[in-house]
């Protein structure tokens, strides 16, 4: 039940938002390219789906239905888009007629919406995909007054607008200021969607005359999508236009012609004596604290002066009748928006009561002209009532409660005496040190030795050649050391050949002294001495002599003095 | 047993001769303690003669001996004696306090600091530190350096990141073997030091009767760039160049 009556009411209300409108992505295009026409109907979601008449040489395909619902702030809206593709058949002018909507029981109408259908590729003119407007309220404004005045871009819809790239304008008299960031959005311009940019701005006048705003220069950056020609292929879709075709950015130079402006001097009838130049819509608030005090303390006067208009023109407020009281430098903390087109400005002056006849601080007056008005007006505040007390007699001095200090001397005198020799240091010693120079050198050649060793591990590791030859020696005395047996013996000697001529030791015998160390110029007596080894392990070991152990150790001494001869010698 | 008896009595004498100066003679704290004394009780003159004769020189000491001077009226010897204590102790807020003052007082404060705003600059973080700080920042610096460098070169995954420690650690090292550089190049060609005449002046030749060029007041500091027995050649921070007479000057530097 309760159900039905929420829908009836929804309807009922929404039937009286109801608002039908037309729109096409763009009014100029290209034989053989589409465009999309579409029809809004805002306020609800039941619109009935119209009958789009012929037109001849346009043919309609769709609709396809969007429908969107949002609640803000609790009121709901909803809406109903039907989206239709449009081709021209032809090239022409085309008017798409007013189409009648049924919504519930009543028909609204479109309005009609002109086409043209250009032959070949549309030599799109960016100057009509972008102009400029400038919003200002009045060309009448007044000396000091500040009155916004915002540019405002138009971008059709498929020329997004990417940037600006600059901005000037002869505002000559007109203080003119503007915000470096753009507010964006959409607006429908003749059933065409159009892109708005809007750069800021406001203008604070400082002389009076018929002036002017203009011309401006704007540099606009726009993002062109380069459409391809029709040529009825497979891909000749707009999703793949979409997909392929490329974007280019272009700059295009918009100009607004000067607008004039004529600044009106502040009247003179009716001008305040206390008046001193503040213009705008202002609000006064005066506080004071401590209302209750003894004489000698402070009180802090607080004046707000809050609205909007141009809070630079407004003037410290002048306070009358102050004599009973000790008066210092008022201070003030302005606040105001980046176009100073509202403001705050805050006074703070402190005030001493010199004696109980102090009742009353004045009243504080605002003397402005209201350019809304155009007239002045003056806010005033009453004389906030004081209790004042008789106070201890001392004298008054700007204070906020603290008890009073004893004055400090700073830096009248030196400081006093150290009690102790302290540590006992030297200007110069160590960098005239041996061991300065020593812990500078050692860490040098630390580094170049850590570095050979690397370089010759690496090699080790790298250069098998390298590795065998440099622990051939090394190798085969421990094998001597160890050795038992004549075999044992020839053993060593073979690893030590095998390691210094980088060959396997396994079949090395008594003819590689012929065949390989000889013609590398092993000397006569070494090579006989060599074979000679050879010879006496071989027999030892073939001729069963190999248990003589005396002249085993003989042999492997006699080994042993060839590999330190060896040793000597480059092979 | 003569001889047995004379080495006896030599060990004797030897062992009660100790003794007795260690009884007699005042330790340098005592000496210090002295001097404040006299100090604190207004013998301002006595306190600086006590100050003087106190060894070893420490940055304390210096430091007392520069408040007697002051006391005394002698503020340009207070601010040499100031000054002295600064190269011991580079970073002590209250030598640095007096030394401001007492030039402030002279009124030389700002004619003692270079001209320009980096040289003020550079010069504040090379005073900021002894030589012999210097020395042990350089030392750091140059083994961090190598250690990192080794360590790179062994320890192949982390190398990168010890090759930025080894920059860095070198950077120090090249700025605290610059600073020490500083120190020493300065001190050897140029070596400091304070007018203590209420003024001197400055003239454009080593003779008595040559032009007067400029005049330095009492507590200027100036470098000696050459020494001519009777006549030294000296610049003030600013630039300004001239001979003035030795005695007119004391060299802060006391090795």
């Amino acid at each position: 039940m309760w159900l039905v009556v929420l829908a009836c009411f929804c309807a009922v209300v929404a039937r009286a938002d109801v608002s039908v409108t037309a729109s096409v992505d763009r009014n100029r295009v290209a034989f053989g390219e589409s465009l999309t026409f579409t029809i809004t109907v805002e306020g609800t979601q039941n619109g009935a789906q119209p009958s789009i008449p012929a037109v001849d040489g346009l043919n309609f395909n769709g609709p396809s239905t969007q429908t969107s619902v949002s609640i803000v702030n609790g009121a709901m809206s909803q809406s109903l888009s039907l989206v239709y593709q449009v081709t021209p058949a032809r090239p022409g002018e085309f008017t798409i007629p007013a189409i009648p909507v049924g919504v519930g029981d009543r028909t609204y109408q479109t309005k009609p919406i002109k086409l043209t259908v250009t032959q070949g590729q549309v030599q799109e003119d960016l100057r009509q995909s972008l102009f400029a407007k400038v919003q200002l309220n009045s060309q009448q404004v007044y000396l000091g007054e500040t009155v916004p005045l915002n540019v405002v871009l138009f971008a059709r819809a498929n020329v997004p607008l990417k940037n600006v790239g600059g901005f000037t304008s002869d505002a000559d008299g007109l203080g003119y200021k503007f915000l470096q960031n753009l507010k964006s959005g959409a607006n429908t311009i003749n059933g065409e969607t159009f892109n708005i940019y809007m750069i800021e701005g406001a203008i604070s006048p400082t002389r009076a005359g018929k002036l002017a705003f203009g011309p401006c220069a704007v540099k606009a950056q726009l993002a062109v999508q380069s459409r391809r020609r029709s040529n009825g292929s497979l891909f000749d879709d707009s999703i793949f236009e979409q997909m392929f075709g490329r974007v280019e950015v272009r700059e295009v130079p918009v100009t607004i012609d000067p607008i004039p402006i004529e600044v009106l001097p502040l009247p003179e009838d009716g001008r305040p004596a206390d008046f001193t130049g503040a213009v705008g819509q202002w609000n006064l608030e005066v506080t004071a604290k401590p209302t209750q005090l003894a004489v000698g303390d402070p009180i802090t006067l607080t004046v707000k002066i809050s609205g909007n208009g141009n809070i630079d023109t407004v003037a410290t407020p002048q306070l009358q009748g102050l004599d009973g009281f000790k008066t210092y430098d008022p201070t003030s903390k302005t606040t105001k928006d980046e176009l100073s087109t509202t403001g705050e400005r805050v006074f703070q002056q402190v005030l001493v009561p010199k004696s109980t006849e102090a009742k009353q601080l004045p009243q504080v007056r605002l003397s402005y002209f209201d350019p809304v008005a155009k007239a002045y007006k003056t806010a005033v505040q009453a004389p906030i009532q004081l209790v004042v007390k008789a106070g201890s007699g001392g004298t008054a001095v700007l204070a906020t409660g603290a008890p009073a200090r004893p004055t400090e001397r700073l830096g009248q005198d030196i400081v006093y005496l150290k009690g102790d020799l302290g540590p006992v240091t030297t200007a110069t010693c160590s960098y005239s040190t041996i061991a300065f120079w020593v812990l500078n050198v050692l860490p040098v050649f630390s580094l170049l030795g850590l570095v050979a060793w690397k370089q010759r591990v690496d090699r080790l590791r790298g250069d098998v050649a390298y590795a065998r030859r440099s622990r051939a020696a090394k190798h085969a005395r421990r094998m001597l050391a160890e050795a038992k047996s004549f075999d044992q013996v020839q053993h060593a000697l073979q690893s030590y050949l095998g390691d210094r001529l980088n060959i396997p030791a396994s079949g090395i015998t008594v003819s590689i002294v012929d065949e390989q160390l000889e013609p590398r110029g092993l000397d006569g007596d070494l090579a006989a001495a060599l074979k000679r080894c050879f010879e006496v392990c071989d027999n030892a070991r073939f001729a069963g002599d190999g248990n003589n152990e005396t002249e085993m150790r003989a042999t492997a001494n006699k080994v042993g003095e060839l590999i330190d001869a060896l040793e000597k010698i480059h092979l | 047993m003569r001889l047995r008896r004379f080495i006896y009595n030599f060990g004797c004498a030897c062992v009660l001769s100790v003794a007795f100066a260690g009884a007699v003679a005042a330790s340098p704290a005592d000496e210090l303690r002295a001097a404040n004394q006299l100090y604190d009780a207004g013998k301002f003159s006595d306190a600086i003669a006590a100050y003087e004769k106190v060894e070893p020189k420490t940055a304390n000491l210096f430091f007392n001996l520069g408040n007697a001077c002051f006391r005394e009226g002698q503020i340009g010897k207070a601010v040499l004696n100031y000054e002295r204590a600064r190269r011991l102790s580079p970073r002590d807020p209250d030598i640095l306090a007096n030394l401001k003052f007492a030039q402030q007082k002279l009124g030389v404060d700002e004619v003692n600091a270079p001209p320009k705003a980096w040289q003020r600059f550079l010069r504040s973080i090379i005073d900021s530190r002894t030589p012999s700080e210097w020395s042990a920042f350089e030392l750091a610096g140059i083994w961090l350096t190598v250690l990192a460098i080794g360590l790179a070169i062994w320890l192949r995954r982390a190398r990168t990141a010890l090759l930025v420690v080894s920059a860095a650690a070198f950077a120090w090292l090249a700025a605290s073997a610059a600073a020490l550089s500083y120190h020493v190049i300065d001190e050897r060609t140029a070596p400091k030091a304070i007018t203590l005449a209420k003024e001197t002046e400055a003239r454009f030749a080593p003779l008595p009767d040559s032009t007067v060029h400029f005049k330095l007041g009492e507590g200027t500091a100036v470098s000696i760039k050459e020494d001519r027995g009777e006549w030294l050649f000296i610049e003030r921070a600013d630039g300004q160049q001239g001979w003035v007479r030795r005695d007119a000057v004391e060299r802060i530097g006391v090795e």
